[in-house]
C-alpha cells in the first residue's frame, strides 16, 4: 500500500498553483512572501516524492539545501519589507512603485 | 497508508487555500503553520524522517516566528484593504494564469516516462545516510551554505539596523 | 515503521481535543456577565493606557533573524553528530570551517551592537 509517486506530484502541483494564485492576487507583500514559501514547499514535496521513488537520498539532500536558502531568503526579504515600510509606511505591493519615488 | 496521505493532503490543500484567500495576514500566517505540519507528515510517509523533523523545526518553528514578529512589528491589524489602483481584472487574470500554470505543469509531468522504482536499500532516509552524503559528495555545497548564511546575517542587519540609531 | 509515530499522533490528537473540550465547556457552562468595569483589561487597578496591541520594536525581528540563522547551523550539526566517529578528523575540520565562517557573522553582529537591547 505504498503511495505512488504521481500522488506526490499531484499534491505538489496543486500547492504550487495555490502559491501562484496567492502571489498574483494578493496585495500584502507579507502574504506574497508566505505564498512563495508555500511554493518552495511544493517543490520540496516533489523532491521528496522522487527521492522515495528512486530510493536515493540525493532528493532529500536538495530539500535540505532548499530549506537553508529559504531561511536566508526570509531573513533578508523580511528585512527589506521592514526597510520599505519605514520609507513608505505601506505593505501593499501596488503602492511600492519605487521607480516613481 | 494512502488514507493517511489523502487526509494529510486534504489538510495541506485546505489550509493552503485559507492562507491565500484569508484577508488577515496574521491568520494567513497561522494557517501556513498548519500547512507546514501537514507537509511534514507527508514527508514522514515518504520515508524522510529527518527532513520531516527539519521541516517542523525550521519552517514551523523559526521562519513562521519571524513572520509573526514582522506582522506584529508592522502592526497590521486591519484586513487587507481593497486596492486603489488595481482593478478586479487582476484577480481574475491571476487565477486564470495560475490555472494555466497548472495545466502546463501537468502537461510537463505527463511527458516524463519514469523508470520503474528500485527495491529499498536498508535504512534509507534516516539521519545517518543523509549525513554520509552531506559530508562526502555534498561537501562543497555544505561549506558554501555557511557563506550564504553569513551574507544573510550581514544583509539583514544592515537593512534592519541602518535607521535604528 | 510508520507505526513508530503513532504516539505522536495520539499526543497531538489529545492536545487538540483537550483544548477544544476546555474552550467548548467553558463557553457552554460558564456564566457570562458583561459590564463596562469587567471588560476592562486588568492593569494593577489602574485605568489602562492605550491599546494592548501596540507596535513591537524591531529588536524582536533582529533576534528572531539570528535565531533562524543559528537554528540552521544547529540543524547541520545533527547529521554531523551522527557520523562523527566514522568521519574522524576530516569531519571535524569540515565542521570547524563551517562554524568559523558563521562565527565571523556572529562577531560582525556583536561588533555592530545588534545584540544589545537598550
Amino acid at each position: 500500500m505504498v503511495v505512488p509517486v504521481s500522488y506526490y506530484l499531484a499534491l505538489s502541483v496543486a500547492l504550487f498553483a495555490l502559491g501562484v494564485i496567492g502571489v498574483l492576487i494578493r496585495r500584502n507583500v507579507l502574504v506574497i512572501l508566505m505564498c512563495i514559501e508555500m511554493m518552495l514547499n511544493a517543490v520540496n514535496l516533489a523532491f521528496i516524492g522522487f527521492a522515495d521513488y528512486f530510493k536515493a537520498v540525493d532528493g532529500q539532500m536538495f530539500v535540505f539545501f532548499v530549506m537553508t536558502v529559504a531561511a536566508a531568503e526570509v531573513a533578508v526579504g523580511l528585512a527589506l519589507i521592514v526597510a520599505i515600510f519605514r520609507n513608505r509606511a505601506t505593505v501593499y505591493v501596488d503602492e511600492f512603485n519605487i521607480l516613481k519615488w | 497508508m494512502q488514507i493517511i496521505f489523502f487526509i494529510l493532503a486534504g489538510v495541506a490543500l485546505v489550509t493552503g487555500g485559507l492562507v491565500v484567500f484569508q484577508r488577515h495576514p496574521l491568520r494567513s500566517a497561522l494557517w501556513l503553520i498548519v500547512n507546514f505540519f501537514a507537509v511534514a507528515g507527508i514527508y514522514l510517509l515518504a520515508h524522510a524522517e529527518f527532513i520531516a523533523a527539519i521541516q517542523v523545526i525550521v519552517y514551523a518553528g523559526a521562519i513562521m516566528v519571524l513572520f509573526l514578529f514582522v506582522i506584529m512589528l508592522l502592526n497590521l491589524r486591519e484586513p487587507e484593504a481593497e486596492a486603489k489602483f488595481m482593478h478586479l481584472g487582476q484577480k481574475v487574470g491571476g487565477i486564470i494564469l495560475a490555472v494555466f500554470t497548472v495545466l502546463l505543469l501537468i502537461y510537463g509531468v505527463m511527458q516524463v516516462v519514469l523508470p520503474p522504482g528500485k527495491a529499498a536499500p536498508p535504512g534509507l532516509g534516516n539521519t545517518e545516510s543523509i549525513a554520509r552524503l552531506l559530508f562526502t559528495d555534498y561537501l562543497l555545497p555544505f561549506e558554501v551554505t555557511s557563506v550564504l548564511l553569513l551574507v544573510a546575517i550581514v544583509g539583514a542587519v544592515v537593512l534592519a539596523k541602518s535607521k535604528l540609531k | 515503521m510508520l507505526i513508530n509515530y503513532l504516539p505522536i499522533l495520539i499526543y497531538m490528537l489529545i492536545a487538540v481535543g483537550l483544548l477544544g473540550v476546555i474552550v467548548l465547556l467553558s463557553e457552554l457552562l460558564g456564566k457570562k456577565t458583561h459590564t463596562v468595569q469587567k471588560d476592562i483589561p486588568y492593569e494593577c487597578g489602574m485605568d489602562p493606557i492605550g491599546d494592548a496591541r501596540s507596535r513591537y520594536t524591531v529588536r524582536f525581528y533582529i533576534i528572531a533573524m539570528f535565531f533562524i540563522v543559528f537554528d540552521i547551523e544547529a540543524i547541520f550539526l545533527y547529521p554531523w553528530g551522527v557520523v562523527f566517529k566514522p568521519l574522524g578528523w576530516f569531519g571535524l575540520v569540515e565542521m570547524g570551517v563551517f562554524i568559523a565562517i558563521l562565527a565571523v557573522g556572529l562577531a560582525y553582529v556583536w561588533g555592530k551592537g545588534a545584540l544589545e537591547w537598550e
